[in-house]
């Protein structure tokens, strides 16, 4: 396993962050935060206490999204049988009879199956709804929206692999967040890099579905092989870079099109063979297509 | 002539391509009308107008020489010798008029493959670039935004179960910064 360190950073860009993680959702959740160094308060940075602060403040914003992930999946788990979802599966409820919760994130559901003429959809191959694929983005934003209503400005959410930022590692730099996206084939490396930030022309969100591992909510039709071992998407906000994600997934090549086409994203798809199709966004040096 | 064959299928399935970039749904004529005129050219060579994947000419055999042409028209195609070694030769396509602007591309054929395309003009009426596309095209390892594990901050993934988490790079950084 490689070391992580930031040694090889310039000094004032040298990120010192704080990390808190739990379980959910069958993943576990990381939230990251900048540590011990006030973004422009003069004043706290004579306080010998700003590491043990920065870490109550940690403990705490963790804790918020902590319960939020964990209510979710309370009403949403099909793996707790006494979840309302798994009620509803049972054929105990119906949609009418289910909550304002259930019944929202399933219209955002259907809308997402509309707008990906179906490569997403809400219902398993069997006719179960399960609503898995949209929840942990959903929770995602929720926990996004929670942390800047708690003022915290700066910020990385990591629940699986799927990521959303705020602000910068590094406080008041613009300085992005580089995410670094796994090689399928080998996931002890990193196949590519997305900066991830606020500032102008940057987007806040990457979520990356696979067809190998937990495809358990990625249909394709039945016997043919996916385009795709894996794509990452990169947008605005997560639940767009999660869904065409999916989408991708099961929907192949013209679903890819329809992605890039319809939506302001950024997509790098990993094929069986391990070759790679890309965006201009997800190009090193010599990009070819020209922003305006 | 199968090679100029290959090589004008391609030149045409490459205006196609940036065509449909550039246009969008608007150049739905424009390109049937390139499609059309490589279905004229474009005898035997397996190679169809497959916009977007970036494998046409791949059906090519026996490359050109050095061979570097220019036309109005896609169908001008190559002049080179067929006998020659596979050296590779570039191509230039048809300009072709998009509610953006003129656009030509070039291609380099090598082997009897289209190994790159080129886009020689692409302008708008402002005469600044513009952006043609955000599709997806092929990228080889070596060309995408790189990141060393050091560098970075957060890991993007396939969902990782927890179980699997344990032993993934996620798991390395948050350990770091614990």
């Amino acid at each position: 396993m490689p070391r992580i360190s930031d040694a090889a950073a310039p000094r004032h860009l040298r990120t010192a962050l704080k990390a808190s993680t739990f379980r959910c959702m069958g993943t576990v959740i990381s939230l990251t935060l900048p540590s011990g160094r006030a973004a422009k308060g003069t004043a706290l940075e004579g306080h010998s206490t700003e590491g043990h602060l920065a870490e109550d403040e940690l403990a705490a914003t963790a804790a918020v999204v902590e319960r939020l992930f964990r209510e979710l999946d309370q009403t949403f788990s099909l793996y707790r049988p006494d979840s309302e979802a798994s009620r509803l599966a049972r054929g105990e409820i119906t949609l009418r009879g289910a909550s304002d919760a259930m019944r929202e994130r399933y219209a955002e559901a259907l809308e997402w199956r509309l707008r990906t003429e179906g490569a997403f959809t809400p219902e398993r191959a069997d006719g179960v709804l399960d609503l898995s694929g949209l929840i942990k983005g959903h929770a995602i934003r929720e926990a996004g929206t929670s942390l800047l209503a708690l003022g915290r400005e700066d910020w990385c959410l990591n629940a699986g692999g799927d990521v959303l930022v705020s602000g910068s590692p590094v406080p008041g730099t613009g300085q992005p967040w580089q995410a670094g996206i796994v090689d399928p084939a080998d996931r002890h490396t990193l196949l590519a890099g997305y900066p991830l930030g606020n500032g102008r022309r940057r987007r806040r969100a990457l979520a990356t579905s696979g067809s190998a591992e937990r495809g358990d909510h990625i249909w394709s039709p039945a016997g043919a092989a996916p385009a795709f071992v894996q794509v990452s998407v990169a947008a605005a906000d997560i639940v767009t870079a999660d869904v065409l994600a999916t989408a991708i997934i099961a929907g192949g090549l013209p679903m890819l099109d329809r992605a890039t086409d319809g939506w302001d994203v950024d997509v790098l798809a990993v094929r069986a063979d391990g070759t790679l199709l890309a965006t201009p966004g997800f190009r090193g040096q010599g990009i070819t297509a020209i922003a305006v | 002539m199968k090679a100029r064959g290959a090589v004008s299928a391609a030149l045409a399935s490459a205006g196609i391509l940036l065509a449909g970039w550039q246009a969008g749904a608007q150049v739905v004529e424009t390109s049937s009308a390139v499609a059309a005129s490589a279905g004229t050219t474009g005898t035997g060579t397996g190679t169809t107008g497959a916009a977007g994947t970036g494998s046409a000419g791949t059906g090519a055999s026996g490359a050109a020489g050095s061979a570097s042409s220019s036309g109005a028209a896609a169908s001008s195609g190559a002049s080179g010798s067929s006998g020659a070694a596979a050296a590779s030769a570039t191509y230039k396509g048809a300009l072709v008029q998009t509610r953006f602007g003129a656009v030509q591309v070039q291609i380099t054929v090598s082997a009897g493959k289209v190994t790159d395309v080129t886009a020689l003009q692409l302008t708008d009426d402002d005469r600044k670039s513009v952006q043609i596309s955000n599709r997806a095209a092929p990228l080889l390892r070596s060309e995408v935004l790189e990141a060393q594990s050091a560098d970075v901050q957060t890991i993007g993934g396939a969902t990782v179960t927890s179980d699997a988490y344990l032993s993934s790079l996620q798991a390395a950084l948050d350990a770091a910064n614990l």
